[in-house]
């Protein structure tokens, strides 16, 4: 058992929790922010990205004790106030959501990507959810969504 | 829950050292992209998990005066492909990086952990295998050099003993224009094992030719260097072709069958050899 | 309808995609009940073995376990078309991955941990493990008491005292003669390996038993009312007393379909003392537990006449069921009826036998056997073309049905049923057919171009119905309550879009109840067979047109017309000459008060249902009856580039053409085509079940089960959508949703011969497989 503090979408958060619990489990079980998913539990679908310290990681190859003093990022933090970010509004848009279980994480790898650049080439953007896989989309449309957040944040608009 | 472990975050190189002495069952755990799974798996059910990442000293990549690049232990993977020292002799490097996992893993993983794993497949060994590399390894009594050379002793297994850690992976200078390439061979663009990996590192003054396979022997396997001077590239490919076949033992696996791997791996040589002669190719 | 469209036909977005992108929809993973206990499961490691003996003594004594369960607990046959499935495995396994126990504890890590500690001994069998070994009369029987299971009578006939669940014969004039007179005649073999669904979300289920025996489930499924009425009839509860709830599904594409894990779970609930139980699947169980694919062999024969007309088909379509058939027998029946693919034949028979073997078994799969067929059927037109000299195209076209053409069952086509000739060239100009293609720069790089025909219609019984129920609300909104599903297809949005134009209201103003429950939602039979649109469409029509009766007679007492003078739209009722006399469905919705109080009318509820129209059973000895509600026709075509030295093949465009009927949301109806079109992808280069010599599954995980990521879909794709009405489709649609998967692999197929001059006969079509086929190509000729 350990004392972790972290932040978790701006939030402080404090908590006990044993040294073999996963993040992925302890956003899920303990803070009830059940956007990420487990897919496949061994860091190959993408399903339980969240971003940590700003990078996307797979959560469920991660120890909550390893996030300890960190900042965590999940697709519930994306809305502020009630409103939709630029980049959720960019996937209802392109059609970009099907059955939605790869959605959460797919918008916390497109976030990681856009706080590294707001101008992404198309391979920075593939790049990005390479990671993440959909069995419903056929990906075209996530790409393009992507695209388009990255076009309307650079005009200044919105986050 | 990944296990009933005790988990510590050591400080210190001789904290971690001194906590790895003291139980046998101990894990270190780095980037525990490839430990996790194993933990989940039920592959092992270590008492003890040792992170490393709050040492400050194996969390540093640098290139030395004399021209020595230092990973430490804990550097992940996509730090080691956006750092500018991962330019010049170095590109092969960061390609390999590149070519593991996904971004969420490159986030985690890093390169000692790659190699500790042991797997023939390990996508740095190659390139680490042609620059010369050597790790540093440290336990509670000793510290000790290993050349990568001799770090892999089978399917999942190397040199290191059970009380002993890596601290840095070590490339020592390079001729100045050495050309490098890494390439791997997989089953589909996105994220994969290899069925076959190459790199190699042409050295445009001496001649001096270097080629590292993987995934096609129980470790990755160097070849002996190839005298490339005046050498034409049709000639000197053939030549590796024939080393790389001489020095290989590929099985059938459920990635791949040996006969796919031999034919890809003369494509992949040839690629190889054709990148490091060509004026734009290697670094 | 004469009236222009508001909202059918526009590009509506999904109402569902606000939950999902804010982590706010939840699915049975996220699911959770008071008291709620979590399950774990012990597998077998054998293909086939006899149980000896179980030993769970350590187990029980785990604090936190609150369930031990076996076989021998659970003396219960289910199925959905043959019963010939356990809860848990009953003195034997019949496939590695099967599960023999499970545990109800705590927490999930008490629950494997006492996995870890029972001890099962197994007698291994030698496993049956490929279907033609399973049909040598001296083969080992996976079910020996095949005559005691309960089945469709006169729509399946399993031959007992063999491994044959069902054997469909489709008879059509006379095969034997027409080959041995045909000009040129060929005899081909293909193959298709099991592949899995991968649905991003996997199996998942709660089950709480209820006192008195009722049962309640939460599940990712795509069939509620299959799940209640089976759990009714396997436990003998009244249909009543099972409610079924499913909240957002994250992908079914079939593997949902039919009885998953809810017996399961409702059965440790009860061993529980009542306390709901859950059980998700992992990636793994998902792989090597839950149902599959059915694996395929086909042997074809084709017979044409030198002016290139198809003259004899024969088709032997061994279907590799696996372990148990109860979904997999309807796929070897309906792949029997479209298996000659969409062409006038006069001369076709087809034998399609559907095969236990000693593997994971399948069910119903997007395309429910259509890919697999039209692999072989698509390929072997293909190479039937090029023996007679002629444009692969133009030999379809000679040979695509036609009006007054009869069909393989004995249905005349007629044009209401589709355009496959107009989808066929509308692919064909997209690639640009006619001009081959450009050699590569790069000596390395072969291209070619490829097409493929395909063809569906929903394979479903004959009794099929749907039902919704619309309440007006106070606010003159709606809100509508069906029981199919959206598990991504978007079918909910479509049935909005359907209802608001019916109801004559803004699209803003409609709801469809998101969760099903059996206990408010009216009966659907599945959500399969791309049947939803086309029946939960109907039966909103009929119970839009209800509410407004409703409304239209209230209206019509207040204003002291006749019924047939009121008139609706945009949301009230008027007058027809007379607009200034209208009230609004708010005014009307909870019936209507006069102003000295008296009301009349009442509470607005609509209520609608489609039944299947016309369909029969197909006849034992010949398969002639009329088993399609409605044909769906289209066409793939592409262009590939394959490097000759790795064997890697990339798509370099591939266009789709649909005959849609009416395309009832382009944008919808895009997502659904590029996810096919890639899902397809996946079974044509890469996807593919690989076993051991005893049966067991080598590639149970992503690590060795590649689907297609981000970074290998191809790098142009075009979707075309023909509207030829479809007679009795809401607005003339027909469905589409399995469609734009089949013959992805068969299109490749053709374009590889075209790149390569190689013919490829098995699925899929990996790097290895295409470079050792080049090598030996190579020597071959050399």
């Amino acid at each position: 058992m350990r004392r972790i503090t972290l932040t978790v979408n701006g939030h402080p958060e404090m908590a006990d929790v044993p040294d073999g619990m996963t993040l992925l489990e302890f956003l899920r079980d303990r803070l009830v922010l059940t956007g990420a998913k487990e897919g496949c539990g061994i860091g190959e679908c993408g399903a339980c990205t969240v971003l940590v310290n700003g990078r996307a990681i797979a959560s469920c190859l991660m120890l909550a004790v390893e996030a300890d003093g960190c900042e965590v990022q999940t697709v519930e933090g994306e809305t502020e106030d009630g409103k939709l970010s630029v980049l959720q509004q960019a996937f209802i848009d392109a059609g970009a959501v099907q059955c939605g279980f790869c959605t959460p994480g797919m918008i916390m790898s497109a976030r990681g990507l856009l706080l590294q650049t707001l101008d992404p080439t198309d391979e920075e953007i593939v790049e990005a959810v390479a990671g993440n896989l959909c069995r419903c989309t056929g990906y075209e449309a996530i790409i393009a969504a992507i695209r388009s957040a990255a076009d309307t944040l650079r005009e200044g608009s919105g986050s | 829950m990944l296990g009933s472990f005790e988990y510590r975050d050591p400080r210190t190189i001789a904290e971690a050292c001194r906590l790895l002495a003291g139980e046998d069952s101990a894990c270190l755990l780095a980037g525990g992209t490839d430990l996790f799974i194993e933990l989940r798996a039920g592959w092992q059910n270590p008492e003890l998990l040792i992170d490393i990442k709050g040492i400050d000293a194996l969390g540093e990549l640098r290139t030395e005066e004399d021209g020595t690049l230092s990973i430490g232990a804990a550097v992940p993977l996509d730090a080691i492909a956006r750092s500018p020292v991962a330019s010049g002799p170095w590109v092969a490097l960061r390609e390999a990086a590149l070519s593991i996992g996904t971004q969420q893993l490159r986030h985690r993983a890093t390169l000692a952990g790659n190699l500790c794993n042991g797997s023939p497949a390990a996508d740095t060994a190659p390139v680490l295998l042609t620059l010369g590399a050597y790790v540093m390894a440290a336990s509670l009594e000793t510290s000790r050099q290993i050349d990568l050379a001799n770090f892999f002793t089978g399917v999942k297994r190397t040199a290191l003993r059970n009380d002993e850690m890596i601290c840095e992976v070590r490339i020592p200078p390079q001729p100045p224009g050495l050309r490098t390439a890494f390439l791997k061979q997989q089953r589909v663009r996105g994220h994969d094992l290899a069925v076959v990996n190459v790199a190699g590192a042409l050295d445009p003054s001496s001649g001096d030719l270097r080629v590292a396979i993987g995934s096609c022997s129980p470790t990755p396997i160097l070849l002996p260097s190839i005298n490339a001077a005046g050498v034409s590239p049709t000639a000197l490919s053939a030549l590796a072709i024939e080393s790389a076949l001489d020095h290989v033992s590929p099985i059938d696996d459920v990635r791949a069958s040996a006969g796919y791997r031999k034919a890809v791996l003369e494509t992949l040589i040839d690629r190889l050899i054709a990148r490091l002669v060509s004026p734009e190719g290697g670094a | 309808m004469t009236r222009p469209l508001k909202v059918v036909g526009q590009p509506i977005g999904r109402a569902d995609a606000i939950d999902k992108v804010t982590g706010n929809a939840r699915y049975v993973h996220d699911w959770s009940e008071p008291g709620m206990l979590h399950a774990a499961l012990v597998l077998s490691p054998h293909a086939a073995a006899r149980i000896v003996g179980i030993d769970s003594d350590a187990a029980r004594r785990i604090p936190g376990v609150r369930a031990i369960l076996t076989g021998e607990d659970l003396d219960v046959l289910l199925g959905l078309y043959m019963q010939d499935k356990r809860i848990l495995a009953r003195g034997v396994v019949r496939h590695q991955g099967e599960a023999v126990v499970a545990v109800a504890a705590d927490n999930l890590d008490i629950a494997r941990q006492a996995c870890n500690e029972i001890e099962v001994t197994y007698d291994p069998i030698e496993p049956v493990l490929d279907p033609a070994v399973a049909l040598r009369p001296d083969a080992p029987l996976v079910h020996p008491d095949l005559d005691s299971y309960e089945h469709m009578r006169g729509v399946f006939f399993p031959e007992p005292g063999t491994n044959i669940a069902h054997h469909q014969k489709i008879r059509k004039g006379d095969f034997d003669s027409a080959f041995a007179s045909a000009d040129l005649r060929l005899t081909l073999t293909f193959d298709n390996p099991p592949v899995q669904h991968v649905p991003m979300e996997t199996h998942a289920a709660i089950g709480k038993a209820h006192p008195e025996g009722r049962a309640e489930i939460w599940t990712s499924s795509q069939s509620p009312y299959t799940v209640r009425h089976l759990l009714s009839a396997c436990f003998g509860l009244s249909h009543g007393d099972v409610r079924v709830h499913v909240p957002y599904v994250g992908g079914g594409f079939g593997g949902k379909a039919g009885l998953g894990l809810e017996p399961l779970v409702y059965v440790l609930s009860r061993a529980a003392t009542g306390r709901p139980v859950k059980l998700v699947a992992t990636r793994e169980q998902e792989f090597n537990t839950l149902p599959s694919r059915q694996g395929l062999h086909s042997t074809i024969e084709l017979g044409a006449s030198r002016d290139g007309k198809l003259t004899a088909f024969k088709a032997t379509y061994h279907w590799d069921a696996g372990a148990y058939a109860d979904y997999g027998v309807n796929i070897g029946r309906a792949a029997a009826y479209a298996g000659a693919g969409p062409y006038s034949i006069d001369n076709c028979w087809i034998d399609s036998q559907v095969i236990y073997t000693n593997k994971v078994f399948g069910t119903a799969f997007r395309g429910f056997g259509h890919l697999e067929v039209l692999w072989g059927v698509e390929r072997a037109i293909d190479q039937m073309a090029h023996q007679l000299g002629m444009d692969p195209a133009d030999f379809r076209r000679l040979n695509l049905l036609k009006d007054g053409d009869i069909t393989i069952t004995g249905e005349a086509f007629t044009s209401g049923h589709g355009d496959p000739t107009g989808c066929l060239d509308a692919v064909a100009r997209a690639i640009d057919w006619a001009t081959p293609s450009t050699p590569s720069e790069n000596p390395d790089l072969v291209r070619g171009k490829g097409l493929a025909m395909l063809h569906k219609a929903p394979a479903m019984p004959t009794y099929t119905s749907c039902s919704t129920i619309i309440k007006l609300d106070e606010d003159g909104g709606a809100d509508v309550l069906i029981s199919g599903v959206d598990y991504g297809q978007g079918t909910y949005t479509v049935l909005r879009q359907i209802a608001a134009e019916e109801l004559r209201i803004p699209i803003e103003r409609v709801r469809i109840t998101w969760e099903c429950d059996t206990a408010f939602s009216p009966y659907d039979w599945q959500t399969v067979a791309s049947r939803f649109a086309y029946m939960g469409g109907n039966a909103i029509i009929e119970a839009a047109a209800d509410c407004l009766r409703q409304v239209r007679v209230v209206a019509s007492k207040v204003f002291g017309v006749p019924v047939d003078r009121i008139v609706c739209a945009n949301g009230q009722a008027s007058v027809a000459d007379a607009p200034e006399k209208r009230l609004s469905y708010a005014q009307l919705a909870l019936g209507y008060t006069y102003e000295n109080g008296n009301s009349i009318g009442g509470p607005v509820i609509g209520h609608g249902r489609f039944i299947a129209q016309g369909l029969t059973h197909l006849d034992p000895k010949t398969g002639q009856g009329r088993p399609a509600q409605y044909w769906t026709y289209g066409a793939h075509a592409v262009e590939i580039e394959v490097d000759t030295r790795t064997g890697e093949l990339r798509v370099c465009k591939i266009a789709s053409a649909l005959d849609a009927g009416k395309v009832l949301n382009p944008k919808l109806v895009v997502g659904q085509v590029v996810g096919g079109v890639v899902q397809g992808l996946g079974s044509a280069l890469w996807e593919g079940f690989r076993f051991d010599k005893q049966g067991r599954l080598l590639n149970p995980s992503f690590v060795d089960y590649k689907i297609p990521t981000a970074k290998d879909i191809p790098d142009r794709m075009e979707q075309i959508f023909l509207e030829t009405p479809q007679p009795g489709g809401p607005y003339g649609a027909r469905g589409v949703a399995e469609h734009p998967m089949i013959s992805v692999p068969s299109a490749i197929g053709n374009a590889l011969t075209d790149a390569l001059g190689i013919e490829f006969h098995t699925l899929p079509l990996t790097p290895e497989r295409i470079l050792l086929a080049i090598r030996s190509h190579e020597e071959g000729t050399a």
